[in-house]
């Protein structure tokens, strides 16, 4: 494409990770800069803590199209960049409360929730903290350093799974994507949670500051003036790009009719029984040498399985050979090959046939399980059957399944139909996305607002001296980095409103409001009191700690936000007639 | 007040809101509109009179829900009572039965089912009570029914229900498309039109047939002040319990405070326990419609003593509030389930246990809250009775005479006003307005970084020509 750009008469650039602050000011500058949202987004989050215009490196936002568009808007759409910095605390207390965490037995201790996505202390677990830390009451209000700590490390060990949802890696713990099934470079747990796994799996801690700043994919999108975007899975989701971008989906023909054969899922009563038809249909596949892409839902599953093929050649791709990918792929397609992957496999992996593979009836993708967007499933399909090439592809479900476990029970009518269960998940799910939606507008609007302001103060715009403009720098920046924090705290607890018979949004909404007013007003007064006391040599404004960034998110058992919308919406829908 | 103006100039600045503002202005004009249409067959003027002199029952009262209208008879008579109840009814009901309140916890769908169940319940209230109302009006042999029979029952029916139907979809669109609760804006419309009318009537008393002295009408337009400013204060009245969540703080926390909090209303159950306590203090007084209870020795003064203005009747009343509002905050609140929340969260109220000590705590303050609560209702149903006829305190044992003697006539017989803008009823009034006058805030606040917000399309792709 670079060369047709060039030709063009138009420059084009890209960015990688890595690369220094001059080289990506270079490719922001050309006319068409290729680049991933969350490079953007970090450099984005670093100029926004400029002390001088030079240091950014963006150009202003203009167009965007977006590869995958689905993937980057709706999955991964609300998964904030974090920009972060200062502060490390923490570690001997995490190491500490690995010891009383590791010491506990599930049942006795501690209680986890069925879906694997809350865990609590019973009070005998409770008393063995105390014990340990010799605290006195765990509740009271100077024990919250001890009581995170211990909270951290049972939800390291409780809730996070080794092999599904990270695996350990060069000593170092890697997390791994649910939807893509594959390690994410630079995603943290939030905080103190990070730390906790490291203790756990006895690695090196990485340092965990403040965050000073973060912005979501979906705000980073929103600045272009210009979107769109391609993917071969946005048709089911046409209602919600229209509802929360404003985008049409047209859908395209694609280049060759699709002469895939879509079997109707074959379903079961138990995992094992599933698992063995998987096996079965593996082997009898084999010996017509048709090849077979199996998908599965985790690194562990994808080990299970590939235990239970003995006698069968196969090679398993997962987060943790991911260096061996482009090699497995590329023999994905020849004629009698097996692969067992998870979801790695899945966007944009292009699987090659072999020759006289076609007439065997091209590739056969095997998905051993349903997720909760039917969008990943057709992706795990799409993978056969490219370009007019003949392929198949089954799904094997049980109703053991997580997904059946989890949401099968919401209407008996549904309990044996993975799609409509999917359909009502992927429903539930864009509600909660609307309101989340409706939270977090105030938020980026604010972010925005201050913005404007920062970046007067950075262009030498206001009146005052250098000193001034740096010591109104740094109070924005501090100020806003405690805003965010308080909001998330407010965020955190905002259920707890409709539990109390308030209209939660409207409680919030006049808060956020109120505190944004305040912390506007007394941006003067505290930039003063910075300029004094840097004036009187007591501080260094341009000196500020390590910077870095990094995706944070709470996967594995749902935002914290998201569960407590989860939980508003079922109670502001019951229909108070009295107000 | 300022601030008041110019949020009221914002409101037509922007088009969204303005749309959905003039859309609920619009509705409510057809209500109004509608209730100005009489039912086929029924003899206005005899029904009004009959209800001029049981105003202060509990026909009152439900006159007072449909806005006037059951007085007039008109195709909106039930108006939204139906639809109140049944939404009632299946809330108690989610409480009792396991199945519906799996229903109402599966999200969107269920609860959808439970609206649409409540919607058919409506229709069929409406048919049983319009049946009720026709049946009566013709047997009540007091000339209501100009042409008695089987087709004057059926015209009701369909007229009153298709009319409690309507309605209920008029409330349901302004709620989606409208500006604040639809159901609660109806009512607050039919009670409000009353408003003028009430004003007209008070001038007229001072002014022209000089029935009051000017004093007295300082009394009464200071005590509806009084009582305003009053209910705003309660209303908005709430004991902050904190929520502390173990999680890492960060940075300097200039400014500090607690922000999670669970608020516990003073007055939880809104003008639901009063409803009650009414409903349960007319059942006996519907009894005197019998005459062999109206002639019975022993009956008749006991009923006598528990009606209007008696002061067992006052007693009974109070504490009846004060039950029921204990009763719905149970309902409503289960600070074991509150305790069990919380700790699922992660959170904690800070110095107190999780489980059981949290539970013991909240149920305190819970219990204490909702003494004030049932007092501060009790209150506030009680002042305009007596404004209107007074506590009989001379009918009391022993001291009534010297009661009678000494104590001010209008305390004892009240003033004799018609105190149509009562206490419950100001209730509703200023929860719906202070709820709707919430939403509108949360609307201006979102729109007050909109100029900086990406909202839906502004990011607009144009359409795929690739």
């Amino acid at each position: 494409m670079g060369d047709i750009y060039r030709m063009l008469g138009l420059t084009v650039g890209h960015i990688q990770q890595g690369m220094t602050a001059g080289e990506r000011r270079e490719a922001y500058a050309c006319d068409v800069t290729y680049a991933t949202a969350n490079e953007v987004g970090f450099d984005l989050l670093r100029d926004q803590l400029a002390l001088e215009v030079a240091e950014a490196v963006h150009r202003g936002f203009h167009a965007a199209v977006i590869d995958e568009v689905d993937s980057i808007l709706i999955d991964e759409a609300r998964i904030p960049l974090v920009v972060a910095g200062g502060d490390e605390a923490g570690e001997k207390l995490a190491a500490a409360a690995n010891v009383v965490v590791t010491g506990m037995r599930a049942g006795w201790h501690y209680h986890a929730d069925q879906h694997g996505r809350n865990v609590m202390l019973t009070d005998g677990g409770v008393a063995v903290a105390e014990r340990f830390f010799g605290c006195g009451n765990l509740f009271e209000e100077g024990n919250l350093n001890v009581h995170t700590a211990v909270q951290d490390a049972l939800h390291a060990h409780a809730l996070l799974r080794r092999d599904v949802d990270y695996i350990v890696r060069g000593g170092k713990v890697e997390s791994v994507d649910e939807f893509k099934g594959r390690v994410v470079a630079d995603r943290r747990w939030p905080a103190g949670l990070h730390t906790a796994v490291e203790m756990k799996e006895g690695v090196a801690a990485k340092p965990q500051g403040m965050i000073l700043g973060s912005i979501t994919l979906q705000n980073l999108v929103g600045l272009y003036e210009h979107v769109c975007g391609m993917t071969g899975t946005a048709a089911t989701q046409a209602a919600e790009f229209h509802k929360l971008y404003g985008m049409e989906v047209e859908v395209i023909e694609t280049n060759r009719p699709v002469i895939r054969e879509d079997h109707p899922d074959a379903r079961f009563r138990t995992v094992r029984d599933k698992e063995r038809a998987v096996v079965e249909q593996i082997r009898r596949l084999r010996e017509t040498g048709q090849p077979v892409l199996v998908g599965t839902a985790s690194v562990e599953e994808s080990e299970r399985l590939s235990g239970m093929l003995d006698g069968i050649p196969h090679q398993v791709l997962n987060a943790r050979n991911d260096e061996a990918e482009a090699a497995i792929i590329a023999g994905a397609g020849e004629r009698g090959a097996v692969t067992v992957s998870t979801n790695m496999a899945g966007r944009g992996t292009d699987i090659r046939l072999g020759e006289g593979v076609a007439e065997l009836g091209g590739l056969f993708v095997i998905g051993t399980n349903r997720h909760e967007s039917r969008r990943i499933d057709n992706q795990l399909r799409g993978r056969a059957g490219r370009q007019g090439d003949p392929g198949a592809s089954r799904f094997f479900v049980s109703f053991e399944d997580s997904l059946m476990v989890k949401y099968g029970g919401l209407d008996p009518d549904f309990r044996e139909d993975p799609e409509a269960v999917q359909r009502i998940v992927e429903g539930a799910n864009l509600q909660v996305r609307e309101f989340l939606n409706k939270y977090e507008g105030v938020i980026e609007g604010q972010r925005r607002r201050i913005q404007e302001l920062r970046q007067s103060w950075l262009e030498g715009r206001m009146e005052g001296g250098e000193l001034e403009r740096l010591a109104w720098l740094r109070t924005i920046d501090e100020l806003w980095s405690d805003h965010l924090a308080r909001v998330a705290d407010l965020k955190a607890g905002v259920h707890w409103f409709s539990m109390g018979g308030r209209e939660p949004l409207h409680e919030y909404l006049q808060r956020v409001h109120a505190w944004f007013q305040e912390l506007e007003e007394s941006l003067e007064g505290e930039a003063d009191r910075r300029l004094e006391e840097a004036e009187a040599g007591g501080m260094d404004l341009r000196q500020r700690g390590a910077v870095w960034t990094y995706l944070t998110t709470d996967q594995p058992f749902g935002t914290m936000t998201e569960r407590v919308m989860k939980g508003l919406m079922r109670k502001r829908k019951s229909g108070r007639v009295w107000g | 007040m300022n601030k008041f103006l110019e949020a009221f100039v914002n409101i037509f600045k922007i088009p969204d809101l303005r749309k959905r503002v003039l859309f609920t202005l619009g509705l409510l004009a057809v209500y109004r509109l509608g209730a100005q249409i009489p039912t086929p067959g029924v003899n206005a003027a005899r029904l009004q009179a009959f209800f001029q002199e049981n105003q202060n029952t509990f026909f009152g009262f439900i006159d007072l829900f449909s806005g006037g209208m059951l007085s007039r008879l008109t195709v909106f008579a039930l108006g939204i009572m139906p639809y109140i109840t049944a939404s009632i009814i299946l809330q108690l009901m989610t409480v009792v039965v396991p199945a519906l309140e799996k229903l109402q916890k599966e999200g969107e769908l269920g609860r959808r089912k439970i609206t649409q169940w409540t919607r058919y319940l409506t229709v069929i209230l409406a048919i049983v009570q319009s049946f009720g109302i026709a049946t009566a009006l013709q047997t009540a042999d007091s000339g209501f029914v100009l042409n008695p029979g089987i087709g004057f029952i059926l015209m009701t029916i369909i007229s009153l229900t298709t009319g409690t139907a309507f309605i209920m979809w008029l409330g349901e669109q302004i709620s989606e498309r409208g500006i604040g609760n639809g159901m609660s804006l109806i009512i607050f419309a039919g009670i409000v039109i009353g408003l003028p009318e009430a004003m007209v009537e008070i001038y007229t008393n001072v002014m022209v047939t000089r029935q009051w002295d000017p004093f007295q009408m300082i009394i009464i337009l200071s005590v509806m002040i009084a009582v305003v400013g009053f209910i705003v204060l309660v209303e908005r009245g709430e004991r902050r319990i904190p929520v502390q969540y173990a999680k890492r703080v960060v940075g300097r926390k200039m400014m500090g405070g607690q922000s999670t909090h669970l608020p516990l209303k003073v007055n939880a159950g809104g003008v639901i326990p009063v409803i009650f306590a009414s409903s349960l203090l007319a059942i006996p007084q519907s009894f005197m419609q019998f005459e062999g209870i109206r002639n019975s020795s022993w009956l008749r003064p006991m009923l006598e003593s528990i009606s209007h203005s008696m002061p067992l009747y006052f007693l009974i009343y109070t504490v009846g509030i004060i039950f029921f509002c204990f009763f719905y905050v149970s309902i409503i609140f289960n600070p074991n389930e509150a305790a069990d929340n919380m700790r699922k969260y992660g959170g904690f109220i800070p110095g107190i246990r999780p489980g059981r000590n949290t539970a013991d705590y909240m149920n305190k303050i819970l219990t204490r809250i909702t003494m004030v609560g049932g007092l501060y209702l009790a209150l506030l149903s009680i002042i305009p009775e007596v404004m209107i006829s007074g506590i009989k305190l001379q009918r009391l044992p022993l001291m009534g005479n010297w009661i009678d003697s000494n104590f001010p006539r209008w305390l004892l017989d009240g003033l004799g006003v018609s105190f149509y803008f009562g206490g419950t009823s100001l209730l509703i009034v200023v929860g719906v307005a202070m709820d709707t006058v919430n939403q509108v805030e949360a609307q201006l606040i979102m729109r007050h970084y909109e100029g900086f917000t990406p909202r839906s399309g502004r990011i607009r792709g144009r359409r795929a020509v690739f």
